[in-house]
């Protein structure tokens, strides 16, 4: 069963009015799978996901989960997904328990689970001290945490987690990733959009990227990295912070230099030329070496040559959100 | 169909739980279910000689017709804005699954008020009919209930939601023959009183306050209040679909 496709979407298209959010998209994301959504806001990430788990219906095309049609077997599907949405989807007048608790009787687990599925989750996610407060008095990472407790009462098979960790705490974060790892590794599939380039390198096995309602591509992170022809890069420190950058340029086998901090990246023709260089304009300079290390290719620079969406901006958006 | 059917039964009654748990106690609910009623029977009697079998009834009917839809102002626009509403979609009911538990919320609210209100006018009227009333408060308030539901149903936000809503539900009780019988209105106002759902609602009720009960009128103004109430449940649902597609 792991590999069969658990999700399957060919030609999905979404229009707003006159405004095309998604643009015929196809992809499949296998059983079991931990599977990215990456691109800029307005993207088309959670029109998608939307698109995927009811809430709204597709203009054209089709999506099924499990073999479950979409629109024409919404209740089946929606009985095997689980939602974690980027905004709030707790009730802020009731009390933590009282969330899980109508969580699982509108997904039907049956009463003795419904508690102590309850405790457990509580337990887990810090929360239980509170449980009988009102959600309105939580901060948003506890208000995250309890969303993921109100899906994860009803075991699902599939979770759809719409920007898990925007806006949280870097503790809060961790807690969360190796949470969907943990899941992920029990055999839950994940569908996770994200602003966080780096967080869908660490957790997803492929990732989808998609701009302006096109999908880009689909592939592992390993290769979409791999599909991005960069120069070589060398990063390099030096026990003197002045700025040496126009005449590391002057070294032949540099191409650029650009100051990052206190290193500086240079952008290289051959890295075993380059090497003994850098020695020898260090002795020359009378400086001390202090880091240097050579760089590969990373998910947000294919991310950048795939979408030419600055990483900054999405940063940006991810603060915002 | 049974086995399929008895857990929705049950899914129906936790949307209206948590519905009522909520909302119940929300100020606008408070301000429009419990005040308006009285402010508006006191805007008619205060000056007049008010005859309590034509106007307890229809101060009965106008708490039901308020108190039933408060809640539905609130309820749905709110979630929606919020985005709670969208965990009730994502789950594995129907829209129309959760349309009912909404309007069994707002049916609890307005049997409740009715109810308040019928015990606070005993002491300035006649004894009501107790089974025609109970079985008058019920059909009412699930009728408003709906009809809230089809207010609020276009509306995203509570400020959006209220406005239409209350001058609808104000310019019914007016033309609805609430506080004085409809055959003392024009012509005019009067056929466009008999398409109005508050009419049959407050005809059937002052059945329960007449001392000689037409049971075939009484029957006849129940059985059109829940042909309403099923058209309002269906079009609320159809277009609140249409409005999260």
């Amino acid at each position: 069963m792991p590999q069969e496709n658990i999700i399957s979407v060919s030609d999905l298209t979404k229009y707003y009015g006159n405004l095309l959010a998604v643009d015929q998209i196809s992809f499949e994301v296998k059983n079991q799978e931990l599977f990215g959504f990456l691109g800029p806001n307005g993207a088309g990430k959670t029109t998608t996901i939307n698109m995927l788990t009811g809430i709204t219906k597709p203009t054209s095309g089709k999506a099924s989960i499990a073999g479950y049609d979409i629109t024409k077997e919404p209740i089946k599907a929606k009985g095997l997904i689980g939602v974690v949405p980027d905004v709030s989807g707790v009730y802020d007048e009731m009390t933590a328990l009282g969330n899980i608790d109508f969580s699982a009787k509108l997904h039907s687990v049956p009463k003795e689970k419904r508690k102590a599925r309850a405790k457990e989750l509580l337990e887990l996610f810090n929360l239980y001290e509170r449980r009988n407060d009102r959600v309105g008095t939580f901060s948003r990472g506890m208000k995250k945490r309890l969303m993921i407790a109100t899906t994860l009462v009803y075991e699902p098979k599939i979770i759809f987690l719409d920007e898990p960790t925007t806006g949280l705490d870097v503790q809060s974060s961790r807690q969360i990733r190796d949470l969907i790892k943990e899941m992920n590794k029990d055999g839950t599939t994940f569908f996770l959009t994200t602003h966080y380039i780096e967080e869908a390198d660490q957790l997803c096995q492929r990732i989808a990227i998609i701009n302006k309602g096109k999908l880009i591509t689909v592939d592992t992170p390993e290769r979409l990295k791999k599909m991005v022809q960069t120069e070589n890069m060398i990063e390099i420190s030096f026990n003197n912070t002045a700025d040496f950058s126009e005449k590391l340029k002057d070294l032949n086998p540099v191409k650029n230099v650009v100051r990052v901090a206190d290193k500086f990246r240079l952008y290289v023709t051959d890295l075993s030329e380059t090497l003994p260089l850098i020695v020898d304009f260090a002795n020359h300079n009378q400086l001390k070496v202090t880091s240097i290390v050579t760089l590969k290719p990373t998910l947000e620079d294919a991310f950048v040559s795939l979408t030419s969406v600055r990483p900054e901006v999405m940063a940006n958006e991810a603060r915002d959100a | 169909m049974a086995k399929t059917f008895m857990p929705n039964v049950k899914k129906i009654v936790y949307i209206a739980e948590k519905d009522v748990k909520i909302y119940f106690f929300k100020g606008p609910n408070l301000t429009f279910g419990l005040l308006l009623p009285v402010v508006l029977y006191l805007a008619f009697a205060i000056g007049r000689t008010v005859d309590p079998t034509n106007a307890v009834p229809g101060l009965v009917a106008v708490a039901a017709f308020f108190g039933a839809g408060a809640i539905q102002a609130i309820s749905l626009p709110l979630e929606r804005r919020t985005g709670t509403f969208n965990s009730l979609v994502t789950a594995p009911i129907s829209l129309f699954t959760i349309m009912l538990g909404k309007a069994l919320a707002g049916f609890f609210f307005g049997i409740v008020l009715s109810f308040t209100y019928t015990i606070i006018m005993i002491p300035f009227g006649p004894l009501p009919n107790l089974p025609l009333l109970i079985m008058g408060i019920l059909v009412s308030s699930f009728m408003f209930s709906t009809f809230g539901l089809l207010l609020s149903a276009p509306f995203r936000d509570i400020p959006q939601a209220m406005p239409p809503a209350t001058v609808v539900r104000i310019a019914m009780v007016f033309v609805g023959g609430v506080f004085t019988p409809l055959t003392m209105l024009p012509t005019a106002l009067q056929t466009i009183a008999y398409a109005l759902p508050l009419t049959y609602s407050v005809s059937a009720l002052r059945q329960a306050w007449n001392g000689n009960i037409n049971l075939q009128m009484y029957l006849v103004d129940s059985a059109v209040q829940i042909v309403f109430a099923i058209i309002f449940l269906v079009a609320a649902t159809k277009i609140l679909k249409r409005t999260i597609e």
